[in-house]
């Protein structure tokens, strides 16, 4: 058991039965919220009316001493009252970094840091070492997340050892599990080579993560090409290097017809062409990472590591663009970018640093905060970027909160706030942007297959 | 005293920060004129030169101006150190800073290392080149420089001519010659330039026709091919027709205009072999060598008010 209450994989607490008492349940979307205890049997929402009935309330006692956790050692009992209830997240971009960098994060530090981060389900990025660009590997991740009963989205490589030279077994991948395609942190130079796999993507009709950077404009850059990358002297990264590939890329999608997502958009420019893409019937997606939403070029005036990420930060008129894009609907989802970094490759001068940063834990609270707090977002707007586009993106039902569905969701406190400091991460590593920010809202806990999987003591 | 620890940016120092080296620079200067060049200012100080990236003559200038104010001075080389064997950067300052010394003299070519090393010592640091952000010793003594020639900055027109983009010292120049009150532009091509120029409010042209006559100072930067992965530049023809100073250009300067260069000259590429070898009057124009000798005064200006403020 740890201090900061985290209850995952407690055996004491895998009951049969579930209370959460005065849940106010609020979906993504259009839906009326309800007001209702939720009760949960072997994992299914068995019933969900006002006032259910739990025998003596005397007969409880409260775990680790809290008050609002309770159990008759039959069932479990949380009191939600002041909290929001809703279906749990998708962070369709994570670096889960097994195998091969498991000193960074691995599969099971991976899920727990998703758990406290509100998520249920997650994508991995293939850029492991060994690349997951084969069956093997992808039985393997998915094998390792169902023995922790947590749904783990394998994006397999596009390009054999992500060299953007040679097609991978699209087939294969798919039938064993892959749920994606994707070089990410890499991108595919060679349009010829681009098209034929988005030619091929189209065959199988599988889903294509895109991450969009043209080398030319990008090598040996270490920050956004602009105000901020002149008076530092630093090596610039222009949006043009975004932009040219997604330009690019929209115009093969037309052609081919494929389904391509672009993942972590940083720049005004390129938001401007989904747009067109999107008026024009091309199959494109897109999310934002919320690093990109809460922090701009600016924030590297003093040459802090945890700024530097690919793409990199771009300037305040690029940030505004990211929030009114997504609430103009051309950004469809918000994605971590979750890239956990040992502390050298951290704790360096801003050139030899890594790029990326932590982000699944932080992810909700950062986001609410920005968009909620600061640019007045409506809540079940909101909602749909973490809980209800990323599913449909990848052609995957969200979860809803009802009768004979398994228990799939979170309770929220939106009022709570946090300095967040390095102690309040699960992750294995601390590279994250938002130690030592204020942020507002909290996950106090995670419903995940039916069973508690993460509870704030 | 100064109001400020570090000399990391040119822009951390006020105008009185900068009126007051330049008053030392003066003191110091008369100095360097005497038979016994030394002053007893810091002695029992002790100042660690931390050159990660090679240099020679701003290695020597504060090496000078440490022994002419009597302070015991170690050189530290990237390439005699253990960072050779593989040391990362964190630890190598944290063996320096257990040495037990009075003030870091610091050049690195990475941008920004300088806050880095600041945050993880907390010793005084004087910036002498980081990458391509800054080089504020240059700038100083360039201002020194200009103020031995001219008197006072207020509307001088001084004109920073060539490669931009890869220069920390006209940053630094830029910076500190608009805050003394002198109308600055840059004469550059687009691919020798940053993308955007706003912060520091400068003019820019394209041609050094453009301000020859008029310019009170013309500031020739050193084409820096190390920094520079393919040429960036079509050809020195083009160069010399758009960018360079040649003897004709030389001539057509106003009277009581001044050149100066950060050192050391690519001849026949900023300045025409004619030029550098020029005579007499024309010679006089030429501030290259003297911004040299001015470095060790307003070098020892910095020192001495860094070590004995606070």
């Amino acid at each position: 058991m740890d201090d900061k209450g985290f209850l995952y994989n407690e055996k004491h607490l895998e009951f049969k039965n579930l209370v959460i008492k005065n849940a106010r349940i609020i979906c993504p979307g259009p839906i009326p919220e309800i007001q209702a205890d939720i009760e949960i049997e072997n994992g299914i929402i068995k019933s969900m009316v006002s006032d259910l009935p739990i025998g003596d309330i005397a007969q409880y006692s409260p775990i680790h001493g809290n008050e609002k956790i309770k159990t008759n050692n039959r069932r479990v009992l949380i009191d939600a009252k002041g909290m929001v209830v809703c279906p749990s997240f998708m962070d369709m971009h994570v670096h889960l970094r097994e195998p091969g960098n498991e000193d960074e994060e691995d599969i099971e530090s991976g899920i727990t840091a998703a758990l406290h981060g509100g998520i249920t389900s997650i994508c991995c990025m293939p850029n492991t070492k060994p690349p997951v660009d084969n069956q093997y590997l992808v039985k393997y991740i998915l094998q390792a997340s169902v023995k922790k009963g947590f749904k783990v989205y394998p994006v397999a490589a596009m390009t054999k050892k992500l060299e953007g030279a040679e097609l991978t077994e699209f087939g294969l991948l798919k039938e064993c599990g892959a749920a994606a395609f994707s070089d990410d942190g890499f991108c595919v130079q060679d349009a010829k080579l681009m098209y034929e796999i988005m030619r091929y993507a189209k065959q199988f009709d599988v889903l294509l993560i895109l991450h969009e950077e043209d080398y030319n404009f990008s090598k040996s850059g270490i920050m956004h090409e602009g105000y901020f990358s002149a008076k530092l002297g630093l090596e610039g990264i222009s949006s043009l290097s975004e932009t040219v590939m997604v330009a690019r890329d929209i115009m093969l999608a037309k052609k081919t017809k494929a389904r391509i997502h672009f993942t972590h958009v940083s720049s005004m420019d390129c938001l401007e062409l989904i747009r067109m893409a999107k008026e024009d019937g091309v199959s494109v997606t897109c999310d934002v990472t919320p690093h990109h939403l809460c922090f701009d070029d600016e924030c590297l005036e003093h040459y802090g590591t945890n700024f530097k990420v690919n793409p990199p930060l771009r300037s305040k008129e690029d940030r505004e663009a990211l929030a009114e894009a997504l609430n103009s609907g051309v950004i469809d989802a918000i994605a971590s970018d979750h890239a956990p970094h040992i502390e050298y490759e951290k704790n360096t001068t801003l050139k030899e640093a890594a790029f990326g940063v932590t982000g699944m834990e932080t992810l909700f609270a950062a986001t609410y905060s920005e968009l909620v707090i600061n640019r007045k977002f409506s809540f079940q707007k909101y909602l749909s970027f973490l809980a209800q586009a990323p599913y449909k993106i990848l052609g995957l039902k969200s979860p809803e909160i009802k009768p004979g569905n398994t228990a799939e969701f979170v309770i929220l406190d939106l009022k709570k706030e946090n300095l967040i400091s390095r102690d309040f991460f699960f992750s294995k590593s601390l590279n994250s942007p938002f130690i030592g920010q204020k942020l507002t809202g909290e996950v106090m806990c995670t419903i995940n297959n039916g069973k508690i999987g993460y509870l704030k003591i | 005293m100064l109001s400020v620890k570090n000399v990391i940016d040119i822009a951390d120092l006020s105008v009185d920060d900068i009126n007051l080296i330049l008053e030392n620079a003066d003191t110091f200067n008369e100095v360097l004129e005497r038979d016994l060049k030394k002053v007893p200012a810091l002695r029992g100080k002790t100042i660690l030169n931390l050159f990660f990236e090679s240099s020679t003559r701003t290695r020597i200038s504060f090496e000078l101006a440490a022994k002419r104010l009597n302070a015991d001075l170690i050189n530290f080389t990237a390439s005699s150190s253990s960072m050779k064997k593989g040391e990362s950067i964190i630890d190598t300052i944290k063996t320096i800073q257990s040495m037990i010394v009075d003030l870091l003299i610091v050049r690195h070519s990475d941008s920004g290392v300088m806050d880095f090393i600041s945050r993880n010592t907390g010793l005084p640091i004087i910036n002498a080149g980081d990458g391509k952000h800054q080089h504020p010793t240059q700038a100083l003594l360039d201002l020194y420089t200009i103020k031995k020639a001219f008197g006072d900055f207020k509307g001088l027109k001084v004109s920073i001519v060539g490669d931009i983009i890869n220069s920390r010292v006209a940053r630094s120049d830029m910076l500190l010659f608009k805050k003394m009150g002198m109308d600055v532009t840059l004469v550059s091509s687009s691919m020798l330039l940053p993308e955007n120029l706003d912060y520091f409010g400068v003019n820019v042209r394209n041609n050094i026709d453009d301000i020859i006559e008029t310019a009170d100072v013309i500031y020739m930067l050193r084409m820096q091919l190390e920094r520079q992965e393919r040429k960036y530049y079509p050809s020195i023809n083009e160069y010399n027709r758009f960018l360079s100073l040649d003897f004709k250009r030389l001539q057509s300067m106003k009277e009581g205009a001044i050149v100066m260069h950060p050192g050391p000259v690519n001849r026949g590429t900023e300045i025409s072999e004619a030029v550098m070898n020029s005579e007499d009057t024309m010679k006089q124009k030429i501030k290259i060598n003297e911004q040299v000798r001015n470095g060790v005064a307003a070098r020892m200006a910095l020192i001495y008010l860094i070590l004995t403020t606070g």
